[in-house]
Order: C-alpha cells, then sequence, then structure tokens
C-alpha cells in the first residue's frame, strides 16, 4: 500500500506546475478565454514539444508509454489552471479510442502524429438528443461500395474547433461505427458555441464522403473501453480544479477584511472552505483509486462510475462555495474564478453526467440482473 | 499508487500464517454479537482470551514497538491481519479498549520510560482493559475546562470529581484520565493525565441509559457509564507527560481520536445491507425498484468516499507523511455520511429498519442498530461543529499561522 506518487510522477507534477504557472498564468488564461477555440499555435507548440499528447501511446507508434496514473498527475495540473484546449480530448480519448478500436495500419498512420501534436483528433459522439449511451448515437453513415457518405449534425462536441481529424459514431446497418474524418473534409463545418460554455462546437456533416479505409475496427463497445481509463483521467483534472479553488478562496479568507477582521475568522466563511476541501480529497480518491485498478488491470467499473458522480459533483459545487466566499469578486472575470466556474459546468456532462453514471453503477453492482 | 496491492511472496506467506492462526486460535463459543450491548460478560470473557492470544503474537496493537509488546508490523501485514480478522466477522482489538488505541500512542511520544516499560507490554498483550475519561458534566466540545481535579499529598495525588460518557460493559482495569492539577494556573497551564488503576478506593462506576454506547472508536462499548472519584489516592508515579503539562499531552490522544490514525476497511454493513436488497423475499426484491436502487447507488457512493478518506489516514499515520486537516475531515465524513446513510437504508427498507425483532427484523437487528448509531455516533471524539474548528485551524481559514496536528507517533 502506497498512497505517494512515484518519482516519476512527482516529475511530471513539477514540470506542469511549472508549464501552468509560467505559460498559462491567469492572463494568458483569460486571453484564452475571448477565443472561440481556446487554444493559441504558440502555446500548442509547447505542449506538443512536452510530449504530452504521446503519454498515453505506447512506444512503438511514437509515444511514450506512460501509465494512466502519471497522465492523470499531469491532468490534474492542467485542471489547476484551469487550462483549456484539446489535449483531453486528443491526447486521452481519442488516443485511447485508436488504440481500442484502429486497424494496425490506423495506429501506425495516426497515432505517431497524434503523439506529436502535429495532428490533433477530437472524438465526435453526442448529438442533439444528447447522451452518452449507445441509444443516443443516432446519425446514418450510408454504404457507397466500400466506401461511405455522413450526414447529421454533432453537438456539444468538445474542443473540436482546433481539430485536424474527428473520430465520429454514425450507425452503419443499425450497429455503431467509428470513422476518422478530415476536420476541413468538405462539407464539415465546426461551429463554437457562445455562452456558459468553454471550447465546445456543433459540428455539422453535410454529405461528407468518407474511405473505407478511415472505418475504425470496432464500434461502441470499443469507445466504452476507451473511455474506462479516459473518464477518471478527466476527473483528475477536475480534482486539480477544486484544489485551485480551495487554495483562491483560503487566501481569499486571510486577505479579505470585513468587521475589521479576515473574513475566514467567521465560521460560517469556514464552513464554505471546508466544504470545498471536502469535495477536492472525495474527486481526487475516489479518482485515483480507480486509476490504481485500472493500471493494475483489475475491473475498475465501479470505481470509474464513483469517480465520475464524485469529481462532476465535486467540480460543480466547489465552485459555487468558492462563490459563497468571495462574493462580487468572485464574478469579476478578471480576478479568474469564474474561469473554472465555466469549466465545471462544460465538464459537467462530458463522458456522462452524475446521473448517467449513478445509472451505470446499478449495473456495476448487479442491482440489475444482467 | 498502490491501494491496496496484491501481496508480495513475503505477504502472501504472512497472510497464510494469519489465516490459519484465525482459524485455530478464535476460542469456541465467539458469537458474533451485533449489539454490544447485548454483549454477555461470557462473550466478553471470549473477546479478552482472543486479545491475549493476538497479544502474544504482536497482533493486538501491530503498530506499536515490539519492545513493548507490539507487532512493529509493515503497514501491508496490518493491512492482512485487519482483512483476515474481518473475514471472520472481528476486529482487532476484539473489544472497546481506548488503552491500546488512545492511551498508548499518547504514552509513546509523553510517557517516561519508566512509564513505557510499566503501562504499555500489559496494554498490547491485551492483559489489561484501558478506558478514556475526559468528558465532564460541564466539559463536552470545551475539554480544558474539566473540572475534576488531583490534589498532590505526598507521594499520592487525590482526585475528586465526576467524568461522563465512559467506558463499556464488564469494567476495566485501568482508566486513563486528564484531571486539573493546578486549580490556579491559567487554561491549558492546569492539566495533568493519569493512568489510574480502576481497585482503587473511592472509584464509583455507575451505568448511563443511552440511546447507544456505540461511537466512533472502533468496537462497539456496551454501554457508557459515569465515573465518580471520591477522594481516590493515585500514585504520583501514575502522572505521565509532565505536570501541568496535560494539554500538549492532549494533542496527542486528541489526534488519535479524531480520527488523524484512520482505520481499514469498509463499514460491513453496507456490503450486507445491498446483498440484503438484493435478495427475493414473497416473490419481491428492494433493488426491484428504480427509486430503491438510487438511493442504494447513492450510499454506495457515500461509503466509498468515507472508506478512503480511512485509508488515507491509515497509511499517512503509519507511513509518517506530514498531516493537516485529515483526521477531522475523516471524522466529520464518518459522521456525517454514517448518519446519511443510516437514513437512506431507512427511508428504503421502511420501518423494518426500527424494529428488533427475531420474526421480522432484517440482518439480525443491524439495521435498527445503526439507526441508532448514526445518531449517536454524532459527537463522541468531538462534535461535526468541533471537527470543523480543527479543519479550520490546521487548514489556515482567516489567518497565516496554521495550527499544526498532534504527533502520534
Amino acid at each position: 500500500m502506497d498512497l505517494s506518487l512515484n518519482e516519476t510522477q512527482l516529475l511530471i507534477k513539477e514540470m506542469t506546475s511549472d508549464f501552468v504557472r509560467n505559460d498559462c498564468d491567469k492572463d494568458t488564461l483569460l486571453d484564452l478565454d475571448l477565443l472561440p477555440a481556446p487554444m493559441t499555435d504558440d502555446l500548442w507548440r509547447k505542449i506538443a514539444e512536452l510530449g504530452w499528447m504521446g503519454m498515453m501511446i505506447p512506444e512503438e507508434y511514437g509515444g511514450t508509454g506512460n501509465s494512466y496514473t502519471d497522465v492523470a498527475v499531469l491532468y490534474e495540473e492542467l485542471g489547476r489552471g484551469p487550462v483549456p484546449g484539446p489535449m483531453f480530448a486528443s491526447g486521452v480519448l481519442s488516443a485511447s479510442i485508436i488504440l481500442e478500436a484502429g486497424t494496425a495500419s490506423q495506429k501506425k498512420d495516426w497515432l505517431p502524429e497524434l503523439a506529436t501534436g502535429t495532428r490533433v483528433f477530437v472524438t465526435a459522439i453526442t448529438e442533439a438528443q444528447y447522451g452518452w449511451t449507445e441509444r443516443h448515437v443516432q446519425m446514418i453513415a450510408v454504404a457507397k461500395g466500400s466506401d461511405y457518405n455522413l450526414s447529421g449534425v454533432k453537438l456539444f462536441v468538445q474542443d473540436a474547433a482546433n481539430a485536424t481529424d474527428l473520430l465520429v459514431a454514425a450507425r452503419v446497418d443499425g450497429e455503431v461505427a467509428l470513422f476518422r474524418i478530415d476536420a476541413k473534409a468538405s462539407g464539415v463545418s465546426i461551429r463554437p458555441l457562445d455562452g456558459f460554455i468553454s471550447g465546445t462546437t456543433e459540428i455539422i456533416f453535410d454529405n461528407v464522403a468518407v474511405s473505407g479505409a478511415d472505418r475504425l475496427n470496432d464500434g461502441w463497445d470499443a469507445f466504452e473501453r476507451a473511455a474506462q481509463p479516459a473518464i477518471p483521467i478527466l476527473c483528475a483534472y477536475k480534482a486539480g480544479a477544486c484544489g485551485a479553488i480551495f487554495d483562491l478562496s483560503v487566501e481569499y479568507s486571510r486577505e479579505r477584511q470585513q468587521f475589521g477582521q479576515p473574513i475566514g475568522r467567521f465560521q460560517r466563511v469556514q464552513d464554505h472552505i471546508i466544504h470545498i476541501v471536502n469535495y477536492l480529497d472525495s474527486a481526487r480518491w475516489t479518482t485515483y483509486e480507480a486509476l490504481w485498478k485500472l493500471d493494475a488491470g483489475m475491473d475498475a467499473a465501479s470505481c470509474v462510475h464513483t469517480a465520475k458522480v464524485v469529481s462532476s459533483d465535486s467540480y460543480l459545487r466547489a465552485c459555487d462555495f468558492g462563490h459563497e466566499v468571495h462574493a462580487g469578486i468572485g464574478v469579476v472575470r478578471e480576478y479568474g474564478l469564474t474561469l473554472h466556474t465555466k469549466m465545471s459546468r462544460t465538464l459537467f456532462h462530458h463522458l456522462g453526467a452524475p446521473t448517467h453514471h449513478r445509472k451505470a453503477l446499478e449495473r456495476a453492482l448487479n442491482l440489475i440482473p444482467a | 499508487m498502490d491501494f491496496a496491492s496484491e501481496d508480495n511472496e513475503e505477504q502472501a506467506a504472512f497472510r497464510k500464517v494469519v489465516r490459519e492462526w484465525m482459524q485455530t486460535k478464535i476460542p469456541n463459543g465467539m458469537e458474533h454479537t451485533i449489539d454490544t450491548g447485548d454483549l454477555t460478560l461470557e462473550q466478553y470473557q471470549l473477546r479478552r482470551e482472543l486479545g491475549r492470544r493476538l497479544g502474544a503474537q504482536g497482533w493486538l496493537y501491530p503498530t506499536m514497538p515490539k519492545k513493548y509488546g507490539g507487532g512493529e508490523l509493515p503497514v501491508e501485514n496490518v493491512v492482512i491481519l485487519h482483512e483476515e480478522i474481518g473475514r471472520v466477522g472481528f476486529s482487532i482489538p476484539p473489544y472497546y479498549d481506548a488503552g491500546g488505541r488512545m492511551a498508548a500512542p499518547t504514552i509513546l511520544v509523553w510517557g517516561s520510560e519508566e512509564h513505557k516499560d510499566r503501562f504499555l507490554p500489559p496494554i498490547c498483550k491485551g492483559l489489561v482493559r484501558t478506558w478514556q475519561l475526559l468528558t465532564e458534566p460541564g466539559a463536552g466540545s470545551d475539554l480544558a475546562g474539566v473540572k475534576t481535579t488531583a490534589r498532590r499529598d505526598g507521594n499520592d495525588y487525590v482526585l475528586n470529581g465526576q467524568k461522563v460518557y465512559v467506558g463499556s460493559s464488564h469494567g476495566a482495569d485501568f482508566s486513563w484520565t486528564v484531571v486539573v492539577t493546578d486549580p490556579d494556573a491559567k487554561r491549558h497551564e492546569n492539566l495533568s493525565w493519569f493512568m489510574i488503576p480502576m481497585d482503587l478506593p473511592g472509584i464509583t462506576v455507575t451505568p448511563l441509559d443511552l440511546l447507544t454506547a456505540g461511537g466512533e472508536g472502533g468496537t462497539g462499548s456496551g454501554v457508557k457509564n459515569t465515573v465518580f472519584f471520591d477522594d481516590v489516592r493515585v500514585p504520583a508515579e501514575n502522572l505521565v507527560g509532565g505536570e501541568n503539562n496535560g494539554w500538549k499531552v492532549a494533542t496527542t490522544h486528541l489526534e488519535v481520536e479524531h480520527g488523524g490514525a484512520g482505520r481499514f476497511g469498509d463499514r460491513a454493513i453496507i456490503n450486507e445491507f445491498i446483498e440484503f436488497c438484493k435478495e427475493s423475499h414473497n416473490g419481491h426484491a428492494i433493488v426491484d425498484s428504480q427509486e430503491s436502487r438510487e438511493k442504494i447507488v447513492d450510499l454506495y457512493i457515500e461509503s466509498q468516499v468515507t472508506r478512503l478518506f480511512a485509508m488515507r489516514n491509515y497509511w499517512m499515520a503509519y507511513t509518517d507523511q506530514p498531516r493537516s486537516y485529515e483526521g477531522s475531515q475523516y471524522s466529520l465524513r464518518r459522521k456525517l455520511s454514517g448518519l446519511d446513510i443510516s437514513e437512506k437504508m431507512f427511508d428504503i427498507v421502511g420501518p423494518y429498519a426500527l424494529i428488533k425483532d427475531e420474526k421480522w427484523a432484517p440482518l439480525k437487528n443491524a439495521l435498527e442498530l445503526f439507526q441508532r448509531e448514526g445518531i449517536t455516533a454524532l459527537h463522541p471524539g468531538a462534535t461535526t461543529d468541533i471537527q470543523r474548528v480543527i479543519m479550520a485551524r490546521r487548514i489556515g481559514i482567516g489567518r497565516r499561522e496554521v495550527e499544526k496536528a498532534g504527533k502520534i507517533r
């Protein structure tokens, strides 16, 4: 039993923490937040050079083949920003899907360039009837000889505005299949969605021709298997974010004076911050237990679902309590807290909201007969 | 990270030894008493016998140093011990004993060599059972406000006063007690700790009639008592940690009591309850209902977070990690989630959760006990409010100077 980070993980943590401090300070994050696609070429080049996009990918495909826990340590630190961008979409979710569902030649063709950050893969699953179960995939791919033709709308796709390649779920003869499509292909239009949301897009496919060589080997089951490790890595991002909100709130409780004393001297204010640290640690430990099980090759289903329920709730609620502590200054854009508030909402439903994973837990705990 | 690794060769061998030991050394006739309020003297004595047998192996307090009768085991082996005794339905220690859980770590930090040699081996070997005596009618959350006095007289101290919510059924050999040794000194500079033999003249024990005696301290205690001291003469060499130094000594005791040392394993009742809900009764299972399934999932998630906080604290304590607010965080969580889980169970099974009844009660009355325990467990060791106060000080909310966690090793 050892709940500490190993040496590799401590190095990853330190390196990422330096990056967030030096290259993604608050002003940079506030600027990124104004972009329809919150990433710049310059920042992406730095991220690519650090090798982060290849961490999930085995060495034979140009990656570094790190453990899931290693990767999660990176995302925990990025969550502290919160650093936006397609890192998770490409380096974790899409990489995991290609590894699970891709053919040998697809892996060889796609993964090395994904690993170097030359190509950015984004996975598009959800549609207007929003949800993360198989039945929510309704888009149809029409077979034309050995090729396909896709039309339809993917909605609430995270970080697609920076994509070079899309992995798209669509039905062939009723079964969900996965396709790679050039983000710039004729008939594909990607539109960032504005509002209390970050980096989320609508993608319209209008009679898009897809080569049969770009259909992945497997369909929905492979997506679900690929999502298993991706989910707790996303949870780690949320846990890191909770940590940043906690630090911000503690510091504010010391600085801000009202009634002649720091507001943190009032037990009502203390209680808000205690809620935040409880959310932080709940998210963090459920997440790392799930990652440990995955790395050890154990059945991690109930841990993965638990982590997603807890971390989605935790990030949202940690922000809420952060706002209770900060009052007026908390909603001033340049203070920075709302970057988290927006991100906590944006990621709440991503890869399944708590309701979705509670339902999945009913199955994982065998409460529903198989 | 490694949350409960697969055994390596050495650990697998240790597990085998422990498992075989449990098969032969658990006394015949030892029963699983659900409500320790029902623990008979005979059953208690069987548990003490098991305690002595564990103690002879160094397994009763396996993290304590060998020279004082502990096992000095690495944390992995301690986990194995807890798991293996849990598998046969008991726990370590197998009876209520504040001696090994709280007094022993405190004496280890604050006692003289002579104190350690005299007090620790009997505790670690299971030869004595010890109660803790802290709370008084006028001093609950405000422990520093205790009024029981110990006045120096020759080679003795003479104790007078009253302690409440003390101990268990079936008595104790020693009481680990905090009292006022200088009534004129400032608050926090007037207290001392004593290890007091319970057979001294002038000690009277009267049982209290409570909702339950169950608390946070591990094995349920059966009952709680009021203890009166009337001119009790205690030898001066039983004062531990220095005269009027008791508040510092208390930081260790309270750190353990506030959850700083963590614990292992789930509440057994969670899994038993989930299995019960899956069983068919008169052609109907509780899990057939969507509403019940949702509540079961919620209570499962609650229990997982609490289990992980406990495990984290155990690991932190026994690998000497720097600790801050975690003890109180776990205790707060355990209290609140315990009550919440008990109420979800009540909601799911209805009034069946309220009865002790051979004919109708589910899980051999365990649910009824848990309904009462959820409430009783809110106060022992510190109320939820006090736990929040401690967390705020340790985190440094509203202040830059951060309170340090009590030393527990």
